[in-house]
């Protein structure tokens, strides 16, 4: 087909050499051959026919692309994206209030982000979900594997214990209320040792390894196919010190920010970053802001900003393409290690919120009035 | 003035493309019209002449003005045998020797010194270079046939939200690049979900969804449709003329365009349809890795995609809309467009759209859309934009009708 030269994905140097030759479109380059084009411009047969591999490439690609190609280049109608929504899960975050305003939990093949201040509960909730993610799929959650990449060493192992425990104890409160079969059966692999050894966990020092990490974590997720959420905790923390160049952090960030899309579409999986917090200056007052500067804020699908308000926690829902902006309060709690719980319904764990009287499968898609 | 209809004849071509002749009156009237499904032939009109237009049989057959790009202006077409007649393999074969290997440079060299180091005829000389300044420098074309051309091929498409149709002057044009640009959050995506709505569903067109960002999401363009029409049937027939294309590189997003005007030049009615309104979201971030720092292939792969842009949208009469994010001004700390100096001439309007600064202290402040540059409205005009109102009062899983 008539491919201009200039969109085929050739090194630069060697575009300008075929530009400058006269070539135009790629059907030139392909009538020329590898002899010919090797003569023309002046580089040896063996990158003439490297280049011409590429050109064929992307002509056959754009053959097959009207038949209807797959991975994340793939044309459907919307009909199409609103059935698969709509059969895709969310990955909870036993809090009724917060998955309320996130629209039923945290979505999968979306980017959100969680900013706020250093205390407020991002790294709890990071925790929380990573146990969330692999509760069976009889009780309502998605039953896939979680990526842990920490930087600031934040993660602590005996607190996700504290977390995985309560989760586990909740399913089998509910499953003894419910006595079905396929609970039953669900909760003989659903123990401790299964989520912890289910959580891949990477530390990350400084911002090279977290980049290498991320543009290697597509084949790590092609061997692990389970996995249905990665969670970077602590975004900003490499990139805010040594760093002399602020466009070279933007140009960073920003095709970080296009890795991290393409492998939440590719693999299905939720993305979680969370972010701090930084001052601006306006005119006359101040105000805290996400870090990382304004071309960040628009790699996250999804923003949840969380903030204090004297002591009380408040989340805001600050971006979203499908939610409205809703701010509610929530709590951090511990776990009561042995205490009895006579009524399922009054069970907190790790992260709750209003207690809701109507926590209960199915958690997803019946959301409780009272909330 | 040479008024009147002039015939097209069909005759064929050694090539096998149709070509059609017609004459104009005059002593140059060789009149060669352009079909898309061939290498664009060019009318050899002489300077001065007052071209006249010519009824085309059917819908295919137009006269492309030098925005066809696979010639640009300043062809940097390499001469070949046969280009024109007059130039034969072994003239080709001298000229090489000279360092003479293109169309421009052909043309922008004395004669006479090449005359005398290729050793051939000057007058021979003269008329290849005659022929090549007539087949392909540019056309000119009279001011009251392209506005009669623009009247009847320019369509306003509504957006759906009377406030951002004020702005922009009763809607969005076809044929023009519209951008939008915003800090996150502040409702670009809504907005193009909107568009797609109100284009599907209102005027029953096909619309093309490019999506780099993953920010589309089918539901929310599901609860617009509800909200503006009742019947089930006719809120899933405009869900299907939505086609969304996820791509997250710049390549890929150049692939996806050429695949769009490819189906549109071949007019195959399965896949695009009678296609309005091509919506990009976002432009900014395939493009920002590449810019900045010492590399200047950023800035050459986004003129390619601008050019790809305005010809999908000049050639076949189509509205782009693309969003761009937002950067602080060094100097006085406004907000402007991303993408810097050479992007800002490529859309022909900007809307600058604002959200709550600091949404969890005060209260609701509404969003807003200011414009920063358009053709035909004053700019710094200020509107409300009222992005959530078309959201169902509670939320219930939603599920179509097979």
């Amino acid at each position: 087909m008539q491919r201009d030269v200039g969109s085929l994905p050739l090194s630069p140097a060697l575009r300008a050499r075929l530009l400058a030759a006269g070539f135009q479109t790629a059907q030139e380059l392909l009538e020329t051959g590898p002899c010919g084009l090797s003569k023309e411009i002046g580089i040896s047969r063996e990158e003439a026919l490297e280049a011409l591999q590429v050109v064929r490439q992307e002509c056959a690609g754009d053959a097959a692309k009207t038949a209807g190609g797959s991975g994340s280049t793939r044309k459907c109608t919307a009909l199409e994206l609103l059935e698969e929504e709509q059969t895709q899960g969310f990955i909870i975050t036993f809090c009724s209030a917060l998955d309320n305003i996130l629209g039923g939990g945290v979505q999968l093949t979306k980017i959100t982000e969680i900013c706020g201040a250093p205390g407020v509960g991002k790294t709890q909730l990071c925790m929380q979900l990573a146990v969330d993610v692999q509760i069976p799929e009889c009780f309502g959650g998605v039953a896939g594997e979680a990526v842990f990449i920490d930087t600031e060493g934040s993660f602590m192992v005996d607190r996700a214990a504290d977390i995985a425990t309560a989760c586990v104890r909740h399913c089998q409160l509910i499953a003894e209320a419910h006595q079905e079969e396929d609970h039953l059966q669900a909760l003989e692999t659903f123990s401790l040792e299964s989520i912890l050894s289910h959580i891949y966990y990477f530390r990350c020092r400084d911002y090279i390894e977290l980049l290498a990490q991320v543009y290697l974590l597509p084949d790590f997720l092609s061997e692990h196919s389970k996995v249905r959420l990665v969670v970077i905790d602590g975004i900003a923390f490499p990139f805010r010190h040594d760093f002399e160049d602020l466009s070279l952090r933007t140009r960073l960030l920003n095709g970080l920010a296009q890795q991290l899309i393409i492998i939440a579409n590719d693999h299905k999986s939720a993305v979680v970053l969370t972010n701090q917090m930084t001052t601006r200056f306006g005119q006359n007052q101040s105000m805290l802001v996400p870090a990382l500067g304004e071309s960040w804020g628009h790699a996250a699908t999804v923003r949840l900003i969380f903030h204090w308000d004297n002591t009380q926690r408040l989340a805001t829902l600050y971006k979203s393409p499908s939610q409205k902006e809703s701010t509610i309060p929530y709590n951090i709690t511990l776990l009561e290690g042995s205490q009895e719980y006579q009524d399922v319904s009054r069970l907190t764990s790790k992260f709750t919120g209003n207690l809701c009287p109507f926590l209960l499968v199915p958690v997803l898609h019946s959301f409780c009035p009272s909330c | 003035m040479a008024a009147g209809v002039v015939w097209v004849a069909l005759k064929g071509h050694p090539l096998g493309v149709t070509r059609h002749h017609c004459s104009v009156g005059g002593p140059m009237g060789m009149l060669r019209a352009v079909c898309p499904h061939g290498p664009p032939w060019y009318p050899r009109v002489r300077y001065g002449t007052p071209w006249v237009p010519i009824p085309s049989p059917h819908r295919s057959l137009r006269f492309h003005p030098r925005s066809a790009p696979s010639h640009s202006a300043g062809a940097m077409v390499v001469l070949r045998a046969g280009l024109c007649p007059g130039l034969t393999e072994e003239m080709i074969q001298l000229l090489r020797a000279n360092n003479i290997r293109t169309v421009v440079d052909f043309v922008s060299s004395d004669l006479e010194d090449v005359a005398q180091s290729c050793s051939l005829s000057y007058k021979a000389l003269v008329a290849v270079r005659r022929v090549l300044l007539a087949q392909f420098s540019a056309f000119p074309t009279n001011g009251a046939d392209l506005y009669e051309e623009l009247k009847s091929s320019t369509a306003i498409l509504p957006t759906g939200n009377p406030s951002l149709d004020q702005l922009l002057d009763a809607g969005l044009y076809t044929g023009e690049v519209t951008e939008l640009a915003g800090a996150p959050g502040s409702g670009k995506t809504q907005v193009c979900l909107s568009i797609a709505a109100s284009v599907s569903l209102g005027l029953r067109q096909h619309v093309f969804f490019l999506d780099s960002t993953g920010g589309f999401t089918a539901s929310r363009l599901y609860q617009m449709l509800q909200a503006r029409v009742e019947d089930k049937e006719e809120q899933l027939e405009a869900l299907q003329r939505v086609q969304v294309v996820r791509m997250f590189d710049i390549y890929e997003m150049l692939r996806a365009l050429h695949e769009v005007r490819d189906c549109l030049s071949q007019q195959v009615e399965s896949s695009a349809g009678p296609l309005k309104a091509v919506l990009i979201d976002s432009v900014s971030a395939v493009l920002s890795p590449l810019l900045g720092g010492r590399q200047s292939e950023g800035l050459a792969i986004m003129m390619q995609l601008a050019r790809e842009l305005k010809t999908l949208a000049k050639e076949f009469s189509v509205a782009v809309v693309v969003t761009n994010q937002v950067t602080r001004d060094s100097s006085t700390g406004a907000l402007k467009s991303a993408l810097g100096r050479s992007w800002s001439f490529v859309p022909s309007t900007r809307v600058l759209l604002q959200g709550r600064a600091v949404p969890w202290e005060d209260g609701a402040a509404p969003h807003t859309a200011c414009l920063a540059k358009s053709p035909r409205q004053p700019t710094g005009m200020q509107v409300q934009l009222d992005i959530g109102s078309d959201a169902v009062q509670e939320q219930r899983p939603v599920t179509p009708t097979p």
